[in-house]
């Protein structure tokens, strides 16, 4: 009786103040997140948290392509690691600072995207997502040429490159660059979303869900695939950008396969379709690998003794591997998305809340021969 | 110099033209784009390489020179090519359990099947990873044989071995065509490639079809690594799935996702392309793994579907 009773009330409750979700619960994250550096938290954990930053920016420009606009891209890793050597050699030849290079790196970014679009779009589903994945190998391949290494400078990549606020000392210079990157996450992120729920973004999702049917409403396909590329193009090449001059160096591995699939990753763990999705995914990601995996278990473990094996960097990535592989033929719609249903108990407005992940309906027909 | 472009070149084809069978095949009949197609390439070296340095390999080695009186050297040999399909049949099942566990959920939905084969080529890396480490091992076959000997054709130095690897990629390759296009298992395949409501009314057991199509396509795969592995300088590593998947995909693209008859031209185009480079271009040996992509672009750009993009249904 008494449970009933509250269990109405919660439910009337959750009804009105969850009505309003994302933006009670954006606010939310934002200020634990503004506040986090204030706290005291140690200079390694910064770092993590910066890195999510910049993995968040990433994961959201995948998401506007491939979750709004269904476009398979699984060579996200281009675009990231063309924006950060194109920043690493703008400063490297042409001597300029870091505030001139990104906005360059991003707009070359967007170019190159423009570029591969005009091949990449005239194919479809699986062909768009094979030739994506080449232009990353073929990048890849390119900067480690030994002809090119006095360019590039081989597997090495360029070194030495220019930190945010040199002027400042090691934790203010941290927690400079963490307020930086945050501030830049909140205005891409906003940027990125407000481009999903406009109109451009409504016939994204229109050519996700038929391509044909926009195609027959006089809608100009090309057009509007090329520019979800564009945007995702930009946004992931600043995110290329930003991960250079946090870590100094832009090299080779950016434009591998592993790269690439950090988005998919995030953007699992989140719920793939709504921009906000990869951003919680990318903090899961990073605290589950950097703080449950690393510091919890492998350093609680060494406290009773046993020393895992240095192997045990390996087994992380097959850890997510298998994470992502459990939620796309499990749990398709990711841990945010789970989430916020639970908490608006909205069952019934699913389907409404379907518009975006229509690709991931799964044609269940049970096979009995 | 032509000539070794000629030898090396139509070798090397064959090989890709094996590793890019299997990717079109399974696409064409199950409609899975396997990106985890270099992970069982990948398997294929290391199985054959743990097979051949376990206990295994000397008890067929005893037997052999035991039982049918064979010498050494023709006992490694017949040894080695018994672990050879020993390895190739284990690579096949785990291919078609992997299909059944996992990808065989997911069916029908291209970019979850997309996202979950990148997943199991990942989770393999990193169980090569946690197994071996980042170590090299070197697959080869046996001192000894007549294998790693070598004979002059045309002026070229050829060993018996990549003779071998040819004989066997084109044996392979027909034994397929007429799988495919004589037995009733083939002509079940092709009409669920077609069809798949309709075969499953007709009787096909689907299921049980894909993972035999899914075996076959990890058997390609298997063999083409072995027989790769062993006639080249290249050693096994875990991070040597991403070529041969670069490879296939780009032969498959160029002949047509899904074509049975592409994935050969596809094959013979990039390999000659390759071993041309490879040969005449200075520093051309760092530089190879973007050819077959940058020809696979260039081709797209003139054809989106490939030179022969259509299902495998429509081949006689």
């Amino acid at each position: 009786m008494v449970l009933t009773y509250f269990r109405r009330a919660y439910s009337s409750f959750a009804a009105h103040v969850f009505d309003i979700p994302p933006r009670l619960m954006v606010l939310l994250f934002l200020m634990i997140l503004a506040v986090l550096p204030v706290t005291g938290l140690s200079s390694y954990y910064l770092r993590i948290l910066i890195s999510a930053n910049i993995l968040a920016i990433f994961a959201a420009s995948w998401d506007l392509l491939v979750g709004r606009t269904g476009q398979i891209s699984l060579g996200h890793s281009l675009f990231f690691g063309i924006g950060g050597y194109t920043t690493a050699l703008l400063f490297k030849y042409f001597g300029l600072p870091i505030w001139i290079t990104i906005p360059i790196a991003m707009l070359v970014g967007a170019l190159i995207s423009l570029l591969i679009g005009f091949p990449c779009l005239r194919v479809k589903g699986p062909y768009l997502a094979l030739v994506t994945m080449a232009f990353p190998l073929i990048l890849y391949n390119l900067v480690r040429w030994s002809p090119l290494i006095p360019i590039f400078g081989g597997e090495f990549g360029i070194r030495d490159l220019p930190a945010f606020f040199p002027e400042l000392v090691v934790r203010e210079q941290r927690i400079a660059i963490y307020y930086l990157t945050l501030l830049l996450l909140f205005a891409s992120s906003v940027i990125i979303y407000k481009i999903a729920n406009s109109k451009t973004g409504i016939v994204f999702v229109s050519i996700l869900d038929d391509e044909v049917a926009s195609k027959a409403c006089g809608i100009n396909v090309t057009r509007y695939k090329l520019t979800s590329l564009v945007i995702s193009g930009l946004f992931a090449s600043l995110a290329g950008c930003l991960q250079v001059h946090v870590l100094g160096v832009s090299n080779p591995p950016m434009f591998l396969l592993t790269m690439s699939f950090i988005p998919v990753i995030l953007t699992f763990l989140g719920g793939i379709g709504t921009i906000y999705g990869p951003i919680v995914g990318a903090y899961i990601y990073l605290v589950l690998d950097k703080y449950v995996l690393t510091d919890l278990l492998q350093n609680s473990l060494e406290s009773f003794g046993v020393v895992l094996p240095s192997e045990f960097d390996y087994a992380k990535l097959l850890i997510f591997a298998l994470i992502v592989l459990i939620l796309v033929i499990k749990w398709p719609r990711g841990i945010a998305r789970f989430t916020t249903d639970k908490l608006e108990n909205l069952e019934e407005a699913r389907d409404l809340d379907e518009r975006g992940p229509r690709i991931w309906k799964r044609y269940k027909k049970k096979e009995k021969n | 110099m032509i000539e070794e472009i000629i030898i090396f070149g139509s070798i090397q084809s064959g090989l890709y033209a094996l590793l890019a069978l299997g990717f079109t095949l399974i696409y064409g009949i199950a409609g899975v784009v396997n990106l985890a197609h270099g992970s069982f390439y990948m398997l294929g070296a290391y199985v054959f390489y743990v097979f051949g340095g376990s206990l295994l390999a000397e008890y067929i080695m005893d037997f052999l020179s035991l039982y049918l009186g064979l010498d050494t050297a023709a006992a490694s040999l017949w040894a080695s090519l018994l672990i050879l399909v020993l390895a190739v049949l284990f690579v096949a099942f785990i291919g078609s359990v992997v299909y059944r566990f996992t990808m065989h959920l997911v069916l029908g939905d291209e970019v979850a099947l997309m996202v979950v084969t990148v997943c199991i080529a990942l989770i393999f890396q990193q169980i090569i990873l946690l197994i071996f480490g980042p170590t090299f091992p070197r697959v080869a076959w046996p001192e000894g044989t007549f294998l790693t000997e070598s004979t002059l054709l045309l002026g070229v130095t050829l060993q018996y071995s990549r003779a071998l690897a040819f004989a066997v990629s084109l044996a392979l390759f027909l034994g397929l065509l007429l799988f495919i296009t004589k037995t009733k298992i083939g002509k079940a395949m092709r009409a669920v490639s077609q069809d798949r409501e309709v075969a499953m009314l007709m009787g096909v057991n689907t299921e049980r079809l894909y993972m035999l199509t899914m075996a076959i396509s990890a058997m390609l795969a298997a063999v083409a690594s072995i027989l790769i592995t062993t006639t080249t300088t290249q050693s096994a590593g875990a991070w040597m799935w991403l070529h041969p998947l670069a490879l296939s995909f780009s032969i498959v693209i160029l002949g047509g996702l899904g074509s049975i008859k592409g994935s050969l031209i596809g094959g013979f185009i990039i390999g000659f392309a390759e071993q041309t480079v490879a040969i005449t271009v200075p520093e051309g040996g760092g530089i190879i793994g973007v050819i077959p992509l940058a020809v696979m672009v260039l081709v797209l750009l003139i054809r989106p579907k490939g030179l022969f993009g259509k299902r495998i249904e429509m081949e006689d």
